[in-house]
């Protein structure tokens, strides 16, 4: 690592945003199919837990999909009883969170005992991209880091390109916009919202397997430390759009990232205040008519 | 046993809602390339038949053919793919969308791109080949309803449909957009497509179709040429043999009384900077009713709303009475709460202005005073509004803005989606208003029926408010803006 406090403060806040933005960029396609997931703090922690059982078993490749495995799992019990048995979108969300939190405690206790304090787990390490991460300042920031925070690079512009230019993105918009409109197209907004929501509990899932397998090397009983609710508010501070989630998650990663910096500079900074900043910011944004616009029409209803 | 030459065949079909029986063993053909009118009262059955047609719904019993094989639809998707279309009564549009992200929805793979360019080209080449031209980089949220209508029309051709079932598509529509309509649909059949119209007025479907159909109770009661039926017969097998209502003249040389409302100089701009009214002067009087008549868009919408207190105009004096009664015209939305009940409803109406607790009992009286005075069927006072039919349900608000008597009443498309024997009622409702002194401001969409009520005629025409003749021909010129 090369550079100044400066320097660190942007790896910091780039390796900060990576699980936020994975959380966020699913939340995103669940939110334009007209699901609003307060779950997803559920599928993030059910991630962590399934990266420690998965990546103690065969390494962090298999950890990822154990993480992606174990959100999914997760999503799926959120879609079951949402999508299928039409339940309260905030209610059930709320249930899965702490259901995700009370059951990821209890097996982390039961299958590994007291001994878990101690337990580490395989870490994926920091892939320099040769040339890239020598730019000066902001090099090390996005090209010294894992490989899940390079899949993002792809990622954004991947879903930016299928949600406008691709039929299936603009069935899922229909359905979040106007579940009617869509099923009179012939669509089927239940199938489109549950496809959503797994591809969501999937990207929630990844976020919590890189807290564990990127960043702190163990599980920790909630360590996901409100994450799903962070990924909810980057999703209206990106408005809905995968550029902004993107650029939004950067934001709420920098802001804790900021703290590291006042560390090493030894400022007299309240390392709370930055950290509000961008709560602040959306919820600015949030009681302004544009966030309403830019929000989908349906979100939040049920669709008949 | 099948027919070619039937398009459509929906045979002994029957179809259950809990208790309710729909459909009960009905039988409709259609002609293939012919224009079939639908026809009968609210509840007869004819949407629930058409979607079973598009395979939105399955038939509890019968057949249904298409093209000569019989189909059994899993979804409406079986449906379009079979060459059927469905322009539904309240339209399934994206409105945040562009006209062409609406034609492309439906199309099919995960990773199939969607280019903008193509999707545009496909609504213009459909606009070269049919006529119906449409922006495709309009948001559908800025388009008239007229536009919107084309719309659902040219989804529904981009999917290839050669057999079109239009719902109520009148309903919506100014006289001059459903003439186009009809010559439109005329010009489609006679391409070799066919085309179902579900209406319930009788003049116009026997004036255009080739053949008519009506259901009543489920059931297809009536069946054949326009030419071969008479209007009374077609009506008698609408309402049964019972009723036939006849079409009552205004009550002549009504005298008006006092200026109630006066507009003088009255201009109003919406958000986006559009003129909706400008310099618009006119009285309503006591006692009278004032017909008003207007393409979509006219600024007939505003005018209302300024008459009725409900928006304040931008510049010019407006006089209103204390009270004034209001009857929008999205009655489930803008008039009625649906999942509250009738005594809630009425209680609505004053929650803004009473203070402290409420006297349920004292409502409850009130509200069952309006639904006896009125003749509103309902099981009671505690039913939900959802729970009553159009009919009933306008009853209701028209009673409940005629309580105590106000001073104005402004009624919008006060018989919209009704059928003929309650749309009498309601304009009866408006007659004895005025008979007991109200001043009445009304205006709909079906020029037939406000020059059948109105004592004066004003046409608006671009933000403008002209005094008419009350007489068709004249109407129809201002309509258009010649004068």
């Amino acid at each position: 690592m090369n550079g100044g406090p400066f320097t660190a403060f942007l790896e910091a806040g780039v390796r900060t945003a990576t699980p936020l933005a994975y959380a966020a960029l699913g939340e995103l396609v669940v939110e334009r199919a007209g699901v609003i997931n307060i779950g997803l703090e559920g599928a993030i922690i059910g991630g962590a837990f399934g990266a420690l059982v998965f990546a103690g078993a065969g390494g962090v490749s298999l950890g990822f999909a154990g993480a992606a495995l174990a959100g999914i799992l997760v999503a799926a019990l959120f879609a079951l009883f949402v999508v299928t048995l039409r339940t309260d979108q905030i209610i059930t969300g709320t249930a899965m969170s702490m259901l995700g939190l009370g059951l990821t405690g209890t097996l982390y206790r039961t299958m590994y005992g007291s001994a878990g304090a101690s337990l580490h787990t395989p870490t994926i390490a920091p892939a320099p991209v040769p040339g890239l991460s020598a730019i000066p300042v902001i090099g090390p920031a996005l090209f010294d880091q894992p490989v899940v925070t390079y899949a993002l690079y792809a990622l954004v512009p991947a879903l930016a390109w299928w949600f406008y230019r691709s039929v299936a993105g603009l069935a899922l918009r229909a359905v979040g916009e106007h579940p009617e409109a869509a099923r009179g197209a012939g669509i089927s907004p239940d199938r489109v919202q549950w496809a959503a929501l797994l591809f969501g509990g999937a990207m929630g899932g990844i976020g919590g397997g890189t807290l564990v397998l990127a960043q702190v090397g163990t599980f920790a009983e909630g360590m996901s430390a409100g994450r799903g609710f962070i990924a909810i508010a980057i999703v209206v501070l990106g408005r809905w759009t995968p550029f902004g989630v993107a650029g939004a998650a950067l934001l709420f990663g920098a802001a804790s990232a900021l703290q590291t910096l006042a560390q090493t500079t030894g400022w007299a900074m309240p390392y709370q205040l930055p950290l509000a900043f961008p709560y602040v910011l959306t919820l600015v944004l949030l009681a302004s008519a544009r966030a309403r616009t830019a929000a989908p029409a349906a979100l939040g209803q049920r669709s008949a | 046993m099948t027919d070619a030459a039937f398009a459509l065949s929906l045979r002994g079909v029957t179809k259950q809602f809990g208790s309710t029986v729909a459909l009960d063993g009905a039988q409709f053909d259609v002609r293939a390339g012919t224009l079939h009118a639908l026809l009968g009262e609210n509840g007869a059955g004819k949407t629930t038949l058409m979607r079973l047609a598009f395979g939105m719904l399955r038939p509890d019993a019968g057949t249904i053919e298409a093209g000569g094989t019989a189909r059994h639809w899993r979804s409406s998707a079986d449906a379009i793919a079979a060459g059927i279309g469905m322009v539904h009564q309240h339209f399934l549009l994206v409105p945040a969308m562009t006209v062409a992200e609406n034609v492309s929805l439906g199309d099919r793979g995960l990773f199939r791109g969607f280019d903008p360019r193509v999707a545009a080209d496909r609504v213009r080449r459909i606009g070269a080949e049919t006529g119906l031209v449409l922006d495709p980089a309009a948001r559908v949220a800025d388009l008239p309803v007229g536009a919107q209508q084309r719309l659902e029309i040219i989804k529904a051709l981009a999917r290839d449909a050669k057999i079109l079932i239009l719902d109520e598509p009148t309903a919506v529509l100014s006289s001059a957009e459903s003439q186009e309509l009809y010559s439109w649909l005329r010009s489609f059949v006679t391409r070799g497509c066919t085309a179902v119209l579900i209406t319930h007025k009788v003049r116009e479907a026997l004036a255009i179709a080739d053949d008519v159909t009506v259901l009543r109770r489920g059931r297809a009661v009536l069946s054949g040429r326009p030419r071969e039926l008479a209007e009374s017969a077609v009506i008698a097998a609408m309402i049964g043999s019972a009723a036939t209502d006849e079409v009552q003249l205004p009550a002549a040389g009504s005298t008006a009384g006092v200026s109630v409302i006066s507009l003088q100089h009255v201009s109003m701009t919406d958000g986006r900077g559009v003129h909706r009214l400008r310099d618009v002067s006119m009285e309503v009087c006591a006692g009278e009713i004032v017909g008003i008549a207007g393409v979509e868009g006219s600024g007939q919408h505003e005018l209302l709303r300024v008459l009725a207190g409900r928006l304040a105009p931008d510049g010019g004096g407006v006089r209103l009475p204390a009270r004034i009664g209001f009857v929008p015209e999205d009655r489930l939305r803008d008039a009625l709460i649906p999942t509250m009940t009738l005594v809630e409803n009425l209680a609505l109406k004053e929650a803004g202005s009473a203070r402290g607790s409420v006297r349920w009992t004292s409502y409850e009286a009130r509200a069952l005073g309006t639904i006896r005075k009125h003749d509103v069927h309902t099981s009671g006072v505690c039913s939900l509004a959802s729970a009553l039919s159009g009919g009933n349900q306008q009853k209701f608000v028209l009673g409940r803005e005629l309580e105590g008597s106000p001073d104005a009443l402004v009624v919008e498309n006060p018989t919209r989606g009704l059928d003929i024997r309650a749309t009498s009622l309601v304009l009866a409702e408006l007659r004895s208003a005025r008979a007991s002194g109200v001043a009445v401001a009304m205006y709909s969409s079906d020029l037939d029926e406000v020059l059948s009520i109105a004592d004066r005629m004003i046409v608006c025409f671009d933000g403008r408010a002209t005094d008419t003749p009350v007489e068709a021909d004249a109407v129809a010129r201002a309509l258009l803006g010649l004068s």
